[in-house]
């Protein structure tokens, strides 16, 4: 924390930059800042431009909401794969997960982020709507709510069933061998496979 | 507290989580034995945690804690009461966690507060057994007894006239009724119903149950509701997140969601959330 007056400007930005990363402390945007300071000019312009075409090629399928380079992205455009289920995921990552586990042939929908009372993040803050104008088309016959196991991810849940539920739409969700708790994006394979087959309804 | 050993065990209930790096969370425990604090649960969210599942909110934990330099450290946590029902139902969930978050802004860091403790566990077994919004009401009015901004119910909270039996204004700066003679001097307020005033009154000696068992309708449920949110309002410093979410619930309600009949909409423009 103690960047005296002494430091560049530059670097006390770099620094500053790094803290506001989530996960990275004070000392390890220090380390990071001065890494980047003794790398050759190449590598350091190299990841600037990583960041920035992050930020400018890198949008939201206007359909999943996933992100994409092309729009509708891969998924939505895929013709193999089965347009009448929906996999309602909290991020980007989830979708990775769940298509590394193989067990899932279906279409997706990302919410960025879930409701969490407890942070006031309500349903505006997600991307919930969008799914209630998808199911509008009338194609989709199921929603599976893949939300993390927390309370939160419990409820997402049960305020998109709320939301769909009354419109027929079947809302099945997540549930064998996904303890409470459990993100995602960290479980095995198997287990997640086997959560997709049991999965049952809301 | 005075013992400075380096770990302790109590019980407590989990008020808040937040995550931090890949897999730890920072818990909130509201305790018995050793008031409120926070602790880091290490690997909490990774598939192997055994502690995972034990530490989510509105469980009532056991807890073994190691001392640290500046967090303390869960190093076994097994729950007591997972209050699986109220977790399962969104509208009791959001009640457990109002409540949560009330028990959360009332109270200090490691200062036990037992009288407390045992009114949210009473609360949070109220709710999972079924009980309605009325529970949250007990626990608001119970909360400021004691904490000391006991509601004046009996006596005007300026002049401490005795009030006649009528429709009365209650004031949440000035501490509760307010009698016809003082209303001026009252900052704000609103009109409370005979039946309300009842109501609360009956709710300072009566059980938890008792009061949930009372039998109100929803134009009583509502005017509760906003006295006691005036009551409770003053005594904090800016507004709560569970309130805010619920406000937030209420208007997407609005929204008209799915309706069995719905019709192709425009799809490129989606629905914005109210203002
Ligand atoms: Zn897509
Ligand atoms: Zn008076």
């Amino acid at each position: 924390m103690a960047e005296g007056s002494s430091t560049p400007e530059p670097i006390q930005r770099l620094v500053e930059s790094f803290h506001r990363l989530p996960g990275i402390g004070p000392k390890s945007a220090q380390r990071l800042a001065y890494h980047i300071l003794r790398t050759s000019e190449q590598e350091a312009s190299a990841l600037a431009r990583a960041i920035l075409d992050v930020k400018q090629r890198i949008r939201l399928c206007s359909q999943c909401m996933n992100i994409t380079e092309s729009d509708p992205c891969g998924y939505c455009r895929d013709e193999r794969r089965d347009r009448s289920v929906v996999c309602v995921v909290e991020q980007p990552l989830d979708v990775l997960a769940i298509e590394r586990s193989g067990g899932y042939r279906g279409l997706y929908h990302v919410l960025h982020g879930v409701l969490s009372p407890m942070d006031g993040i309500g349903p505006e803050h997600i991307h919930v709507r969008e799914l209630v104008v998808r199911l509008q088309a009338g194609e989709i016959q199921e929603v599976i709510m893949a939300t993390n196991p927390s309370l939160e991810g419990e409820a997402t849940a049960m305020y998109v069933q709320r939301l769909i539920g009354p419109a027929g739409v079947k809302v099945t969700r997540l549930a064998r061998g996904l303890p409470s708790g459990a993100d995602l994006e960290y479980t095995d394979d198997v287990t997640l496979a086997r959560a997709l087959e049991g999965r049952q309804e809301v | 507290m005075t013992d400075r050993s380096r770990s302790y065990s109590t019980e407590g209930i989990v008020l808040r989580r937040r995550n931090i790096g890949e897999a730890d969370s920072i818990l909130t425990l509201f305790s018995l034995h050793e008031g409120k604090f926070d602790a880091v649960a290490r690997g909490v969210r990774k598939a192997k945690s055994r502690m995972r599942g034990h530490l989510e909110p509105l469980t009532r934990v056991q807890v073994h804690v190691a001392r640290g330099r500046s967090l303390d450290v869960f190093t076994q946590a097994e729950t007591i009461e997972a209050h699986r029902a109220l977790k399962a139902d969104l509208e009791r969930m959001n009640l457990a966690l109002y409540c949560a978050e009330l028990a959360d802004r009332f109270t200090i860091d490691r200062v036990e507060q037992r009288p407390i403790y045992e009114l949210l566990v009473d609360v949070f077994h109220a709710l999972d057994g079924g009980a309605s919004a009325q529970a949250a009401r007990y626990f608001e009015l119970h909360l400021l007894a004691i904490t000391g901004y006991e509601a004046q119910l009996d006596a005007c909270a300026v002049c401490r006239q005795k009030l006649p039996e009528e429709e009365t204004l209650i004031s949440g700066p000035a501490g509760g009724l307010v009698c016809r003679a003082c209303r001026p001097a009252a900052s704000s307020g609103r009109i409370l119903s005979v039946r309300a005033v009842k109501v609360l009154r009956y709710g300072r000696t009566a059980t938890i149950h008792q009061f949930d068992n009372l039998r109100l309708d929803d134009t009583l449920e509502r005017e509760l509701r906003a006295a006691l949110g005036d009551l409770v309002r003053p005594v904090l410093d800016r507004e709560l997140n569970t309130t805010r979410y619920m406000d937030a619930l209420e208007r997407a309600d609005r929204i008209p969601a799915l309706s069995p009949n719905h019709v192709q909409s425009d799809q490129s423009n989606p629905v914005p959330p109210e203002p």
